[in-house]
């Protein structure tokens, strides 16, 4: 997007009453996640979990649900923490604080398609990041998480118009991006930018918010832009879309992002994608038991 | 639902499941002997059908089961016999959705992009080990839909071919039976069935559109003359095929494939490390493998 228009979105942005704010426990959560998996502080996360009684509670529903089946019931948060492992517990933190940003009211589509779509991108890339050796997997799954926020914003800046632009893409079958530069004039990967900005994150996860649909040169965003835009595309192929069936072809190896990722991963060269494709039925299970979760109450 | 599916809720077995890696072992040795996948949300299925084989060889645990299908003198029949199992009962009419629906709404725009400036409007279809008919009735019904629209004016034809006479006999009356027809839509029952005592007559309409012939796969001299085709479904027929044989008869595939064709597998299979000319291509719910032309449909780029 232009500068100058770019300028406009934000002071439109910045006149609204209220600008979706960072999640409190994100700040620290991000911080907590900041470093390798192992030395990761058990007891700063099972406190992080305990400072939110809602979160708390969702912890213990699902270390009780039937995708553990525990012989005995985890009561404590501790005992949940344990149970759940790190990961899932950082999911449901994250997307629960994520959830909590804008009003339930203020929803333009079904907050549990948006969070089975942004959890699905975010494991997605994360495994993909895995599979091809990618240093920073968490980060793979943070810019996976967050690459859709934009769509928050438009929730906000725009309810009306972007009900008629979710329509129009499900109507016509049509990439959302596509429908909202049609009837918007901007997209959420541009006001997620916007947003993302404000709340300060890490300059390469912005990117990968901004350049996630229109990759354009993939050296410019690096490796980051091109597994969230791949991943992304994966998910809407595999029912983790937002909902609306897409009619179009999509030959991944000849994807500039995938292309890119060949070149500076040797891995990547070894990877059965239609296995990968054939497993990506497993994560939709997964996130949405976890989806389940966080609206359950 | 079939009774299987109503078992992927029994989240008892899940937990057993990925109690035992020797059921992982299991899972990957048929993928890599067949390029069957199941994913693990459909382990249920390996369980339930390898649980099976195992009362009739007298065998307890997954472990010794394992055994039985790597090191033990006939393992390869046994392997035979539990892809018998795996397989058995997935032959129905309207058999994957998402790959009806990737046919309908973009293979077969595709085609008609990629011959537009083509003299002759003609689509060739090729049902490779048809078995009982379900799979090319299938497709003839789905080709006389799109003639309404897309393929207004449009001459085509559906190939059906499979090694055994009987089963070639049994899809030429074209009668099946309701849990054959489960999954229909209603639209395509009303039209295409007749009611036949408890059973389902093909509709006469079909029948011309489908030609049956016998045809043995490894039979390079025959394979040969299969040409100028526009899409190929051959599912659970190559994970019975060792390495050579398989990729040879995908290599007559892509022979017979004219360019901009498509290749469809069975939703679980994977043509990985078998042949690099085709292109594995994503639809949603479904992939193909497609031997691209010159006339590259709008993919990717959004």
């Amino acid at each position: 997007m232009k500068t100058e228009s770019l300028d406009r979105l934000r002071s439109r942005i910045s006149r609204i009453d209220s600008m979706p704010s960072i999640p409190v426990i994100l700040r620290p959560l991000l911080r907590c996640l900041d470093q390798p998996a192992e030395q990761v502080d058990m007891n700063r996360i099972v406190e992080l979990v305990s400072y939110d009684k809602a979160i708390a509670a969702q912890c213990i529903r699902m270390a009780n649900s039937a995708l553990f089946s525990r012989s005995t019931p985890a009561e404590t948060v501790r005992a949940a923490v344990m149970c759940l492992g790190m990961w899932r517990v950082r999911d449901l933190l994250f997307s629960n604080s994520l959830s909590q940003v804008i009003p339930m009211e203020r929803w333009v589509l079904d907050p549990a398609v948006f969070w089975r779509h942004s959890l699905g991108v975010a494991l997605v890339c994360r495994k993909f990041a895995e599979m091809i050796e990618y240093a920073d997997t968490e980060k793979a799954y943070l810019a996976g998480l967050l690459h859709d926020i934009g769509v928050l914003v438009n929730c906000m800046v725009a309810p009306d118009e972007f009900r008629v632009t979710l329509d129009k893409a499900s109507r016509e079958q049509i990439p959302l991006d596509e429908a909202e530069r049609a009837t918007l004039g901007f997209t959420h990967s541009d006001t997620g930018r916007v947003l993302a900005e404000a709340w300060k994150i890490p300059a390469d996860l912005i990117e990968a918010i901004e350049l996630h649909h229109d990759i354009g040169d993939p050296k410019r965003g690096g490796p980051l832009v091109a597994l969230v835009h791949l991943s992304d595309l994966l998910c809407r192929m595999r029912d983790l879309g937002y909902g609306y069936y897409e009619p179009r072809q999509v030959d991944f190896a000849n994807e500039p992002g995938w292309l890119y990722l060949v070149m500076q991963f040797p891995t990547m060269a070894e990877l059965d994608l239609a296995r990968f494709t054939f497993n990506l039925d497993e994560y939709a299970k997964e996130v949405g038991e976890l989806v389940a979760t966080v609206f359950a109450g | 639902m079939s009774h299987e599916s109503l078992l992927l809720k029994d989240d008892a077995v899940a937990t057993e499941i990925l109690a035992d890696p020797a059921w992982i072992r299991i899972r990957d040795l048929i993928y890599q002997v067949s390029g069957i996948y199941q994913a693990e949300n459909k382990f249920y299925l390996l369980v339930s059908r390898a649980t099976r084989r195992m009362k009739t060889v007298g065998v307890r645990t997954p472990r010794e089961y394992l055994d039985l299908l790597t090191v033990r003198p006939n393992h390869d029949s046994e392997v035979r016999s539990l892809l018998n199992e795996i397989t058995i009962g997935e032959t129905c009419l309207f058999r994957s959705m998402p790959q009806i629906e990737a046919l309908r709404k973009v293979v077969i725009p595709a085609l008609v992009e990629a011959k537009k400036n083509l003299p002759f409007t003609r689509l060739r279809f090729w049902s490779a080990g048809c078995s009982t008919g379900e799979e090319p009735y299938t497709l003839a019904m789905v080709l006389l839909e799109e003639a309404q629209t897309t393929l207004k004016g449009w001459n085509f034809e559906v190939m059906a071919t499979d090694l055994n006479d009987r089963s070639i006999a049994k899809a030429q009356e074209g009668i099946y039976n309701d849990y054959a027809v489960r999954n229909v839509p209603p639209e395509f029952m009303g039209k295409y069935f007749t009611k036949v005592g408890s059973d389902f007559r093909v509709a006469d309409s079909l029948r011309p559109l489908v030609n049956f012939s016998r045809l043995n796969m490894l039979d390079d001299s025959k394979m040969l003359f299969m040409r100028g085709l526009d899409v190929i479904f051959c599912c659970n027929v190559l994970i019975y095929f060792d390495a050579k044989s398989k990729s040879r008869t995908i290599q007559h595939f892509y022979n017979a494939l004219l360019p901009s064709g498509y290749f469809f597998l069975g939703h679980s299979e994977s043509l990985f490390g078998v042949n690099e000319k085709f292109r594995l291509v994503h639809f949603p719910g479904a992939t193909a493998y497609w031997k691209a032309g010159q006339a590259i449909p709008k993919a990717g780029a959004s």
